[in-house]
């Protein structure tokens, strides 16, 4: 035992083991950014899967798909099990809208940045009320951007195939991955409303105070990083996208 | 058995608890009540709205329901209400921490959603057990089936889902065998840390885990798996709704190992106590760090490869489907990008366990301590290069062949450097033979037996007439059941008096092991015989020509169970009746030996400074 000695603080259960703010906060720091290292990985195989498959173009199938015209499959349900469809042709897609899916980054980086100027009156300026107003925008900014990403999920394009005796409307290669990330997308953008809640609802009852600024920027962090995947995300699929 | 909750002189118990409803009665229990009743809810909703005569329908009711089980199941035992409590600003009392850390709660702790790091040490040696015994059972169904040619009591449907789960229940359990019990343990003791980094995700990685696990062996009542543990795409278009499940269950796992590999890396590089430079860590600190990280990087495609999955069974998009663009390549390049980074995953912390165990056991310092840490860190990254090489034979970019092929060959140092520093630590020490020493001691040679095999499968032309066949699964089982399986029970054997205040008991220990070493040898030397003969692997009946070494193989296997369940008898049995150990049974220097046994609640009263490394054996001896 001759490599261990004694320490001086001597602490009880019901006291705690109280740690200075700073220590804390570089824990959770920490934490935050390794979170954000995994995050990077799926991120990273993401975007492979989108250039993989484009690269690819197997079958010349990225955006185009042997099915049968129309928008839904209701058209045809009077017919019994698909077996009077006429003969399946190939549908090709466009690509989808590149000013909307820039809205929609957009909208997303606004709330960033709103959040970055709420947890700087916090931080600097020790405003809490200021900082409860700027992070209840920011919340509502991140549900607007939510919504618009539904949308766009709404509007991946897909083309009616039947199978046998099913039927479905199925994704080419370029909206299946356009799928992923706006479902990618649109579940960071719910826990940053769920983390935008919480702050707003801590700092309302005072729980956040201008003590705990750090954990402001604990959110901070993933917001700035959640919209800096969705300026990559957006300059990736609105450029290289079609086949040539 | 010392048992020990100590509060400081002068100290006042804990205030009493503030309440907390509902909350506080929150267990394992109510969370499978939880789980089945949000399931039955998720089930009824999607029969009801979604549509049946689309192809998805059955995988879209079957992911529904797995969500609303998950869902369920963390609402039941109190995962959520963390999150809950913060989004309200609703923050834990001193007194509510000491509750959900189980303080004054007996055994009834280890049922709950308990934020110790000891008590989630114990639920991860409870939850391995049952997986490993799972797995094992149906390791001994396959081994029935095979033990003569034609087809006995399974047809190749069920066998194949046999294989798959067996397979998979299997990974996951090894994945956890030694990290999930003594990263949590012992970790943050040896440390010199009263709690993991966070103590709340630590028993949130345990529970989604432990829900994952529920779904994974549902995998068998609906249907099963007949498509093999990798799960290769598009053959898993013929897989049932069992693969829903599945694909749920390894979601949920991959955010389960990030969870707890983000909690060990931040434990041990913001909470060691004073004194604890990087290089006084204990070893088995550094390989779970490093396999924590490695983790960190492999199980995020492991969760991006089985999303993939599911969205092309449910919402019918094309990843892996040739038809609307998309490939199987893709899956298979996703899914081995995990898959062997995954192998070092669960081998380093066994490894690292047992360069503590060699050093204790002989009383020397841990050999050239620098280059084992630098083994441990190079076959992690080595490990992320390598991944092609289980698709030599596909037809997958075969110019980078020759480039995985030497990737793979270099594994073979850092492996090497790990036999270096055991054998050196071991080497011209008083070694003490006990039960720990002897698992150790079987690692070694089993080990020797999967590294050179994994050498001939590492080359090409070799590779060529190997893969698929009996000769790859007799290699990795001597590196899952030879080596890992071994290094956990001797991690088991070691840290068990600390857990208990009593020994494992040698005698029981000691048939067990020598059951378990020579049923190794004989199944898995009789499955090279059967590779070499050619025989394929994933077939529930098989030629004539293969009939001698199946039948020496389920003879082995027969002998392995048996060994199994001698130790399961030492361990129930040693748990209230063994010898008493004490504190400290092996006169070790790291701090977790240095608290009373069991730890209290905390750790330590008194927060330790420390001077120099665990390893300073004969020092005092070589000073005089």
């Amino acid at each position: 035992m001759s490599h261990v000695d004694t320490h001086s603080e001597v602490h009880g259960h019901d006291e705690g083991h109280h740690e200075p703010p700073e220590v804390v906060d570089g824990r959770q720091r920490m934490a935050i950014w390794i979170f954000i290292f995994g995050d990077v990985i799926v991120l990273s195989a993401m975007l492979f899967t989108y250039l993989y498959l484009r690269g690819l173009n197997v079958g010349g199938h990225w955006m185009s798909m042997w099915g049968f015209q129309g928008k839904s499959y209701a058209q045809y349900e009077n017919l019994a099990n698909g077996s009077g469809l006429p003969a399946a042709t190939l549908i090709h897609i466009k690509p989808m809208s590149a000013s909307f899916s820039w809205l929609v980054t957009g909208v997303t980086a606004l709330s960033a940045l709103v959040v970055i100027f709420a947890e700087r009156a916090l931080r600097v300026a020790k405003n809490v009320r200021g900082f409860a107003s700027l992070s209840a925008i920011a919340t509502i900014i991140a549900v607007v951007s939510c919504v618009l990403s539904v949308v766009q999920l709404h509007h991946i394009p897909q083309i009616f195939t039947a199978n046998n005796d099913s039927q479905v409307m199925a994704y080419t290669a370029y909206s299946s991955v356009m799928m992923i990330f706006i479902g990618s997308s649109l579940v960071h953008l719910a826990i940053l409303v769920f983390l935008g809640l919480g702050l707003t609802i801590r700092a309302s009852r005072g729980v956040l105070n201008v003590e705990k600024w750090y954990q402001a920027r604990l959110v901070r962090l993933f917001w700035v990083w959640v919209a800096v995947t969705a300026v990559i995300v957006s300059a990736l699929t609105t450029t290289i996208n079609t086949i040539h | 058995m010392t048992t020990t909750l100590t509060s400081p002189a002068g100290a006042s118990l804990a205030p009493a608890s503030t309440g907390g409803g509902l909350a506080r009665k929150q267990n394992f229990l109510t969370g499978i009540i939880g789980g089945f009743v949000f399931g039955f809810i998720a089930w009824a909703l999607s029969h009801h709205f979604f549509d049946n005569t689309s192809r998805s329908y059955s995988d879209l009711v079957t992911t529904f329901t797995s969500i609303g089980w998950m869902f369920g199941f963390w609402l039941g035992i109190g995962a959520l209400n963390g999150p809950f409590a913060w989004l309200i600003g609703s923050d834990q009392t001193r007194a509510d921490q000491l509750y959900y850390a189980g303080e004054n709660q007996g055994k009834v702790r280890y049922w709950k959603y308990c934020t110790d790091h000891k008590v989630v040490g114990v639920q991860y040696i409870i939850m391995t057990m049952v997986l490993l015994g799972a797995g094992g059972l149906m390791a001994m169904g396959i081994r029935t089936e095979l033990v003569a040619p034609g087809t006995h009591f399974v047809n190749q449907q069920v066998y194949n889902g046999l294989i798959a789960v067996h397979g998979m229940l299997m990974i996951l359990a090894l994945i956890v065998a030694v990290a999930g019990p003594w990263a949590n343990f012992v970790l943050p003791i040896m440390c010199g840390a009263r709690d993991m980094a966070f103590p709340r995700l630590n028993a949130l990685s345990l529970w989604t885990l432990v829900s994952a696990a529920f779904l994974l062996l549902s995998t068998l009542a609906v249907g099963s798996l007949p498509v093999g543990w990798v799960v290769l795409a598009p053959i898993t278009n013929q897989a049932g709704p069992g693969m829903d499940f599945f694909a749920m269950a390894i979601v949920v796992f991959s955010v389960s190992t990030t969870v707890a590999g983000v909690n060990t890396i931040c434990t041990v590089m913001t909470m060691r106590t004073k004194g604890m430079t990087l290089s006084r860590l204990p070893i088995f600190v550094w390989g779970s760090m490093i396999a924590a990280a490695l983790g960190l990087y492999a199980f995020p495609y492991f969760f991006l490869v089985e999303t993939l999955q599911l969205l092309d069974r449910t919402e019918s998009t094309s990843f892996f489907s040739a038809a609307g663009g998309g490939e199987g390549w893709l899956q298979a390049n996703l899914f081995w990008l995990m898959g062997h980074p995954e192998v070092y995953v669960i081998l380093i912390p066994a490894v690292a366990a047992l360069f503590e165990i060699a050093s204790v056991m002989s009383r020397k310092p841990v050999f050239s301590y620098r280059t084992a840490i630098g083994g441990m860190a190079g076959l992690a990254g080595l490990s992320i290069l390598v991944w092609a090489h289980h698709m030599f034979t596909t037809g997958w970019a075969p110019t980078l062949g020759g480039p995985f092929m030497v990737t793979t060959e270099l594994i073979s140092i850092p492996t090497g450097v790990f036999f270096l520093v055991l054998v050196g630590t071991l080497w011209r020490g008083h070694i003490w033979m006990k039960l720990p020493t002897y698992w150790m001691f079987g690692f070694i040679a089993n080990f020797i037996i999967a590294g050179i095999t994994g050498i001939y499968l590492s080359d090409i032309p070799i590779d060529n007439e190997f893969h698929g066949t009996m000769f790859v699964t007799a290699h990795f089982h001597y590196v899952f059941v030879g080596s890992v399986l071994f290094g956990a029970i001797a991690a088991l054997a070691f840290w068990y008096p600390k857990v208990t205040g009593r020994y494992l008991d040698e005698k029981l220990g000691r048939i067990s092991f020598w059951l378990t070493f020579a049923g190794v040898q004989i199944t898995f030397m009789a499955m090279f015989v059967s590779g070499l003969k050619g025989m394929p692997r994933r077939y529930a009946s098989y030629s004539m020509l293969f009939e001698h070494s199946n039948f020496v193989t389920t003879v082995g296997a027969y002998t392995i169970m048996a060994g199994m369940l001698v130790l399961l008898g030492a361990l129930i049995t040693s748990w209230n009746k063994g010898e008493a150990s004490g504190p400290n049974p092996w006169h070790a220097n790291s701090l977790e030996w240095m608290v009373p046994t069991p730890p209290p609640l905390e750790n330590f009263d008194v927060l330790p400074v420390i001077t120099s490394d665990p390893y300073n054996y004969g020092e005092e001896k070589v000073n005089s």
